[in-house]
């Protein structure tokens, strides 16, 4: 009877910590049988390597969530990101300088974000959502619109979205670094507890001595560095910069950090979950995309993917942080 | 009947109770109250008397008992239905629209309309009308088209009042309707209630200022642990007979303690203190001294917890601890030596999805290993010595904190502090709403703590476990220390007429 009750017991528990986890692993089979060449180790590196940008801004939105705060800003500001980048490395050839301005934009939008946010207390959806207007704008400004190829590229610029180390995609390795230092840092730093505990309870951590303003910016710091990375990673990839491009972040990074919070533990958004939801969000888009689906299907389905993702979240009895 | 008691009974009471989980919060209360009589309820925290409030304005149903209006036996199911019957409230809180004028907010949710053709549309010159005929009752001048955030706090109870003198009213019951008032303010809104007296209602009014419910009140009621304790006429009534009726409690710990006060060493010093809410604050905790602050809600106990730690911004003031000035911010005051125990311990003092060594360590977290990364195994180690130090009834350091009892939550808090070494420990209400055995082990803390020679701040509206408790007792009302009491030497009725006392 007693062994019964357990047994019921760890298995909510497991479809609770790991049913989505599973859910993504017959996903996975199902496209594998129904899709020609999707189970194909150049389509599976092409995945891969598709998700890279995804899942390294996730990872940074991640960090914004777990504290309690919310990025709007991510999808503007990569294609901002991009344009400048662009912009300097065609006008100086100069690699070096143009990546430190890439991460220096990045950075510096956050900064804003978390001004405006942490500091002078705008509601973050209003505030970030404002700041990625004005971002796009700037990169509007900036090109008319028009995208700018970059002709002669350093080869350092082309391996850094186009490179491969052994049979690895350099991107590939970029994406699973940064999963790596965002899971230390988020689990098993001072750094990351505070974020957590902010998230948790924003007046219980001031009350604990946290400065929580600070923590916060902290956040928006890494969702802007983690940006310029992305921007970067795609800036080589597509060898241009496309003020257009990046756009669609957004709401597949909002899905894939949703999705993070039904993995793993206590409802909590996630490195290692937002990895996951990453992989979910490419898997349809890579999927979908092989089987001739119109792209204005792939959108009906990514909302419904994050109605569900925000549904299940709830229905966990997870609430949801998020201010609005 | 004789001719002496003319008046007519509007509103009475037989046996009125209310119990919640096996508790009598309220029990076998009788009451009356005439037309045009202003009947006053006093007693402590937890007295009954917003239960009492709750039962007659509809919020909840008694358990047993009757209500009575004008000789017929009633029963209402929610707010709504009372209000029908004639109960009207004047809530402690003021819910009004800032942004909207004088006449809008009497008349939200009572519209007045008129019909044009076919559509009903607001009809202001009636509106204007009812709403300058109650002002006229209160004798009282007020633009009805003045934004109520910009009237000041009197005026907006008395758009309070209003809202019930354009509908329909037998019995006004005001809670607390002078707290946050000044004493001009406070003046004026006594006048408008007396001017009601003459509209024929039946006043019930609820305050914690023993002054100001002498002058107005025609008969006065005690209440003390759920009970009514008697009833008095105001001619009978002093304010050593009101207070001795609401103290004296049933079950309380008899836990004493010996000063072990150092009255060399000084912990702690606020000099002229003032925020908002707090006028010129002086005083220290010495080496081993605990040091109660005692007030009725809303004197400014808990504002003094928050302006030492730095939650609360503060205008003037000087703090020093262990002789070190200090600027009072939570991150500075932590790494100083201040610990607070926060009065809403699931709010303010834990986060409620994480474990317990999680909540332990989040004050003190940089003494886990030098570097940024976290030592996990002191964490735990450390989580599970207070566990057992604290008696905490938990599986273990890895239980999330929610799902833990009051009384456990309000020890993981206090444990929090305990993994580090602070100076000075506030604990603001940490006995609130937790069993008597955890209050206990509670009291034995903040002994130890002393013994160990830390300066405590032990903040309560509870003044009989101040007295077992504190070596010194410091009294706030309306945001000013106005008295200080030995506890040893002083009784709880010369404390309680101090906290409750008006200027005097």
């Amino acid at each position: 009877m007693n062994n019964k009750i357990n047994k019921t017991i760890s298995w909510s528990e497991v479809l609770r910590k790991y049913g989505t986890v599973i859910g993504t692993i017959i996903m996975f089979i199902i496209f594998s049988l129904v899709v020609d060449r999707f189970f194909t180790f150049r389509n599976l590196f092409m995945l891969l390597r598709q998700m890279s940008m995804l899942t390294i801004i996730a990872c940074g939105f991640t960090f914004v969530m777990a504290a309690g705060g919310f990025d709007m800003s991510i999808g503007s500001v990569t294609g901002l990101v991009s344009m400048i980048f662009t912009i300097v490395l065609v006008s100086t050839s100069n690699f070096l300088l143009s990546f430190l301005i890439a991460i220096i934009v990045g950075l510096s939008v956050g900064l804003i974000n978390a001004m405006l946010v942490a500091y002078i207390n705008l509601p973050d959806f209003i505030g970030t959502f404002a700041v990625g207007s004005v971002a796009y704008g700037i990169k509007m400004l900036l090109t008319k619109g028009n995208p700018i190829f970059i002709k002669n590229p350093p080869e350092i610029f082309t391996f850094i979205g186009q490179g491969y180390v052994g049979a690895v995609p350099f991107p590939v390795i970029l994406m699973l670094a940064f999963l790596v230092i965002s899971i230390f840092i988020l689990h098993k730093t001072k750094l990351g507890r505070r974020i957590y505990a902010i998230g948790g309870n924003t007046v219980a951590s001031v009350y604990a001595g946290i400065n929580v303003k600070w923590y916060r910016m902290i956040t928006f710091l890494i969702s802007g560095l983690s940006v310029s990375i992305a921007a970067i990673i795609m800036t080589s990839r597509l060898n241009s910069g496309q003020p257009l491009a990046g756009e669609n972040f957004l709401l597949d990074v909002i899905a894939a950090v949703f999705l993070s919070t039904t993995m793993f533990g206590e409802g909590e958004p996630n490195a290692m979950g937002s990895f996951v939801g990453s992989l979910i969000i490419s898997m349809l888009n890579n999927g979908l995309t092989m089987l001739s689906v119109p792209y204005y299907f792939q959108y009906i389905t990514k909302g419904m993917v994050v109605i569900a993702a925000v549904m299940l979240a709830v229905v966990m009895g997870q609430k949801l942080r998020v201010k609005f | 009947m004789s001719f002496i008691d003319v008046k007519e009974e509007i509103l009475s009471t037989r046996n009125l109770g209310k119990e919640f989980n096996d508790v009598w919060v309220l029990n076998d209360i009788n009451i009356n109250l005439k037309k045009g009589e202003i009947h006053s309820i006093v007693g402590e925290n937890g007295a009954g008397k917003s239960t009492f409030i709750k039962i007659l304005s509809g919020v909840y149903a008694p358990s047993k008992g009757e209500i009575i209006i004008n000789s017929q036996k009633v029963k209402f199911n929610n707010v709504k239905e009372s209000e029908q019957l004639g109960i009207r409230t004047v809530h402690q809180e003021i819910n009004l629209i800032p942004f909207f004028n004088v006449m809008e907010n009497i008349f939200v949710g009572a519209e007045l309309e008129k019909k044009v053709m076919v559509i009903n549309i607001l009809d202001k010159k009636k509106s204007a009308e009812k709403a300058k005929e109650a002002l006229d009752t209160l004798g009282v001048e007020l633009d009805l088209n003045k934004y109520v955030h910009k009237i000041d706090a009197s005026m907006r109870r008395i758009v309070q009042i209003c809202k019930v003198l354009v509908g329909k009213y037998e019995v006004i019951i005001f809670d607390e309707p002078t707290t946050t008032l000044g004493s001009s303010e406070r003046r004026r809104l006594l006048e408008v209630i007396r001017n009601l007296k003459k509209q024929d209602a039946g006043i019930i009014f609820i305050s914690h200022n023993i002054d100001e419910v002498l002058e107005i009140s025609d008969r006065i009621t005690v209440f003390r642990d759920g009970e009514n304790m008697g009833t008095m006429l105001k001619k009978e009534s002093t304010v050593n007979k009101i207070v001795s009726k609401m103290i004296g409690h049933k079950s309380y710990s008899d836990f004493k303690r010996k000063s072990v006060t150092d009255k060399d060493k000084v912990i702690f010093e606020a000099k002229d203190l003032n925020t908002e809410r707090l006028k010129n604050i002086n005083f220290k905790v010495y080496k081993g001294e605990v040091v109660g602050i005692a007030g009725i809600v809303g004197a400014g106990k808990t504002e003094i917890a928050r302006a030492i730690f730095g939650i609360d911004a503060v205008e003037s003031g000087e703090f020093y601890i262990n002789g070190d000035r200090y600027k009072p911010k939570p991150g500075t005051s932590v790494k100083k030596g201040i610990a607070l125990v926060p009065e809403e311990r699931q709010e303010q003092g834990l986060v409620l999805n994480m474990d317990v060594k999680k909540n332990i360590s989040l004050a003190y977290l940089d003494q886990l290993g030098k570097s940024s990364v976290i030592d996990f195994e002191t964490e735990k180690n450390t989580a599970e010595k207070l566990i057992e130090y604290l008696k905490i009834k938990t599986t273990g350091p890895f239980q999330i904190v929610k799902y833990l009892s009051g009384g456990n939550q309000q020890k993981v808090v206090i444990g929090r502090w305990l993994s580090g070494d602070f100076s000075l420990g506030i604990f603001d209400e940490p006995t609130k709403g937790i069993d008597i055995k955890a209050k206990e082990d509670i009291y034995h803390q903040i002994d130890m703590l002393a013994h160990k020679g830390k300066g405590i701040i032990f903040i309560s509206s509870f003044l009989p476990e101040l007295i077992n408790v504190t070596d010194r007792i410091i009294v706030m009302k309306d945001g000013k220390i106005v008295d200080e009491f030995d506890p040893k030497q002083n009784t709880e009725t010369e404390i309680m007429i101090a906290m409750l006392g008006g200027n005097n």
